[in-house]
């Protein structure tokens, strides 16, 4: 299905005839210069977030295994040493006040007595006092055993022999978190069983199994750390609450948003989100044909499956037929309007021709599929570009420094457009839900956000289609390619511009598209750019 | 396994020894399986239950007495906490409130205690539970009263 367009046919395509063609630059010139492209980036809030090595300012703190543990340990010490109190005492205490150092040491010097009955702490005089060499009765198996041999008791004097207090343990910690609550096994009495009894009587494996849950409990009992909730991570996000944006990229680059859980989703607002992903659920019926990976080819109607992530598809020989993925029109037809296929109400007129949908007849599903099918399909690209990002900084991008005798620091522009390539995709992503909650009376802000997002998608088409194909032929030349500095300015420009116009994009939708007079900053500088890159 | 099957051959040891200890309870191992149990126990005075006597059936897992014993109703019972159907019943500790000290006896003891003390808002049986939870007692009363007379009294003639 690759297909290798020529750069100056895929600018032309955007210097077409627009609806907003008067509006001045606001992207510097100067990031047509490679160089001074890299210094943009770090500068860059959403980038510096992206390209995490980079990270300067922050309000959050990732936390690894390691640092949960030891912030842990450090306020168990901590009240350990203030209340004068053991280890597993101080733990039940913070345990309790979910592992507020401060609110442990207020409650505890208010009403000591009244802290130590809530947690079962009792400093009574054990109920069984037991004499040394004493025959003592498990209160389990009910088996004589001699004291202190075969007995155990916690702070009340409840015997028990340490088989039956081994299976009650590990019971308890098999049955999930609540072993860190655990009682003595007496059912009338409430004395607490601490970490240090636990590790006395249990094998390692229930011991470090507890020791997850009292790390977890860390987490989830906090109010400003949260798992990050990518499902192979480990790390946890401390949020300085009240600061600025709520996205957090975790290390292992998972980006979500801490407000919510959800995946990050700048520009559009949490609620918005939530009311999104309630849409698809409830239309899970309806929608589950979109998320096919296959459509018939609108020429030749044989099968195509959709395997790259930009949605420039082509058919197989000998039909040839380069066409939307989305909208299912020719490419080229494509190209000669403004933006890709984003708007909504072109789209409509022309799938009512089309006799295979006619049986969706009720509108608001046709729309609602317009924005889901757009939604969904750059969701999948994402996730692919994301795959292949890690392909090529794992595999490719060695191959490719030997082919083209290039040092792998001079290739980073790849990896630079392929995180940009994943951060759009996000964002495009969000701005079809956005597009689809705009209500539809207000024209002027429909026309700037379509016209907008139209310039983005347009970019990211480019930007996409640029790395994912053409990279090949220097992947696959037999000797360093002499057009290899020409690529390297395309896609470097290329990344440039489309960040500007996500940035330009972004910034709208978080104005509520208030500046609908700014319009055309971008379409002018756009072709300028554009057209700079392919005479270089 | 052996650890459950040594602490069950305790408890009919303790049984056996005891049998007029407690008259409300009597507890019996099966003939040829000591995990399968039934207990006939009365039911406690000054409630629609008087008179009767309920026949329970105890299956004990292998895990005992780490894991709860399961129990259930063999006799019919009109109780918000009783399935009406199945008998199985609703009593914490039979589930997240077990502790390995109790024992086939005492669940016996906190059943009883369960029929003199319903707990209409976790209810098995809603018929039942809605009665006592709309305040009507005397409905409860005598729906209870009459399954008691029904299916937990010897029949005469
Ligand atoms: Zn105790
Ligand atoms: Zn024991
Ligand atoms: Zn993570
Ligand atoms: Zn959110
Ligand atoms: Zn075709
Ligand atoms: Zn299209």
């Amino acid at each position: 299905m690759g297909s290798e367009d020529d750069v100056g046919n895929l600018i032309d395509v955007d210097s077409g005839d627009d609806d907003y063609d008067d509006g001045n630059s606001d992207i510097p010139m100067s990031s047509m210069n490679s160089d001074e492209e890299y210094d943009f980036i770090t500068k860059d809030p959403a980038d510096i977030d992206l390209l995490t090595s980079q990270r300067t300012q922050k309000d959050y703190t990732i936390l690894k295994d390691e640092d949960i543990r030891r912030r842990q340990e450090d306020d168990i010490k901590k009240v350990a040493s203030v209340l004068s109190v053991s280890r597993g005492a101080a733990i039940i205490l913070l345990r309790r006040y979910n592992w507020r150092v401060s609110t442990v040491h207020e409650e505890w010097f208010a009403d000591e007595e009244k802290v130590r009955n809530a947690v079962g702490l009792q400093e009574n005089p054990p109920i069984l006092q037991i004499s040394p060499d004493e025959d003592v009765s498990c209160g389990i198996c009910f088996e004589s055993y001699s004291f202190p041999a075969g007995i155990r008791a916690a702070a009340c004097g409840h015997p028990f022999c340490r088989t039956c207090w081994r299976g009650y343990i590990c019971t308890a910690v098999n049955d999930g978190p609540g072993c860190l609550m655990l009682k003595c096994p007496d059912p009338s009495c409430n004395a607490a069983i601490g970490k240090d009894m636990i590790e006395d009587l249990v094998a390692p494996e229930y011991k470090e199994k507890y020791c997850r849950y009292l790390v977890r409990s860390y987490i989830e009992d906090s109010r400003n750390i949260k798992w990050c909730p990518a499902p192979e991570c480990e790390c946890a996000v401390e949020f300085v609450v009240g600061s600025g944006s709520s996205d957090v990229i975790c290390s292992c680059s998972y980006g979500f948003c801490w407000k919510c859980s959800e995946e990050a989703h700048r520009p559009v607002d949490c609620d918005m989100v939530a009311e999104w992903i309630l849409k698809n659920n409830a239309e899970s019926e309806n929608t589950n044909w979109i998320l096919s990976y296959t459509k018939p080819c609108p020429k030749c109607k044989r099968p195509i499956e959709k395997n790259n992530g930009c949605m420039h598809m082509t058919c197989r020989t000998p039909c040839g037929f380069e066409f939307c993925w989305l909208c299912l029109g020719s490419w080229f037809e494509h190209g000669r309007r403004t933006g890709t296929c984003n708007d909504f109400r072109t789209e409509e007129e022309r799938k009512f021709d089309e006799s295979e949908r006619r049986e969706m007849a009720r509108k608001s599903l046709v729309r609602y599929t317009h924005y889901y099918e757009r939604w969904a399909a750059n969701q999948s690209s994402r996730e692919k570009a994301r795959r292949d990002l890690h392909h090529m900084q794992a595999v490719q991008l060695v191959k490719l420094s030997e082919i083209q005798c290039q040092p792998e620091t001079q290739l980073k522009f790849i990896s630079d457009a392929w995180l940009q390539i994943v951060e759009c995709r996000r964002v495009l992503k969000w701005t079809y839900a956005y597009g689809y909650y705009l209500p539809e009376n207000e024209d002027t802000k429909r026309r700037f956000f379509e016209y907008l997002q139209g310039q983005a998608e347009t970019g990211l088409e480019r930007l996409h289609m640029c790395v994912e194909k053409e990279l090949n032929t220097y992947l696959e030349a037999a000797e360093p390619s002499n057009d290899f500095n020409d690529f390297r300015a395309k896609l470097t420009c290329l990344t440039g511009v489309t960040r500007n116009y996500f940035d330009n994009l972004v910034r709208a939708i978080e104005n509520d598209l208030a500046d609908v007079d700014s319009v055309g900053a971008c379409s002018e500088t756009s072709s300028k750019i554009a057209d700079g890159s392919s005479n270089q | 396994m052996q650890a459950s099957r040594a602490r069950l051959f305790k408890e009919y040891k303790e049984v056996q020894r005891e049998k007029s200890a407690d008259p409300d309870i009597q507890l019996v191992c099966d003939d040829s399986n000591i995990f399968k149990w039934t207990a006939l126990i009365k039911g406690p005075s000054e409630t629609p239950f008087e008179g009767g006597v309920f026949q329970l059936a105890f299956s004990v897992p292998e895990q005992y007495p780490l894991q709860p014993p399961q129990v259930r109703f063999l006799t019919k019972i009109f109780h918000p906490n009783v399935h009406f159907k199945t008998g199985e019943i609703c009593l914490d500790i039979l589930k997240n409130a077990w502790s390995p000290a109790w024992t086939l006896q005492s669940v016996c003891r906190a059943i009883i205690a369960l029929m003199a003390h319903p707990e209409p808002d976790s209810p098995l049986n809603c018929d039942s539970g809605n009665l006592l939870r709309s305040g009507d007692i005397r409905g409860y009363q005598s729906m209870a009263r009459m399954y008691t007379r029904l299916a937990a009294m010897p029949k005469k003639g």
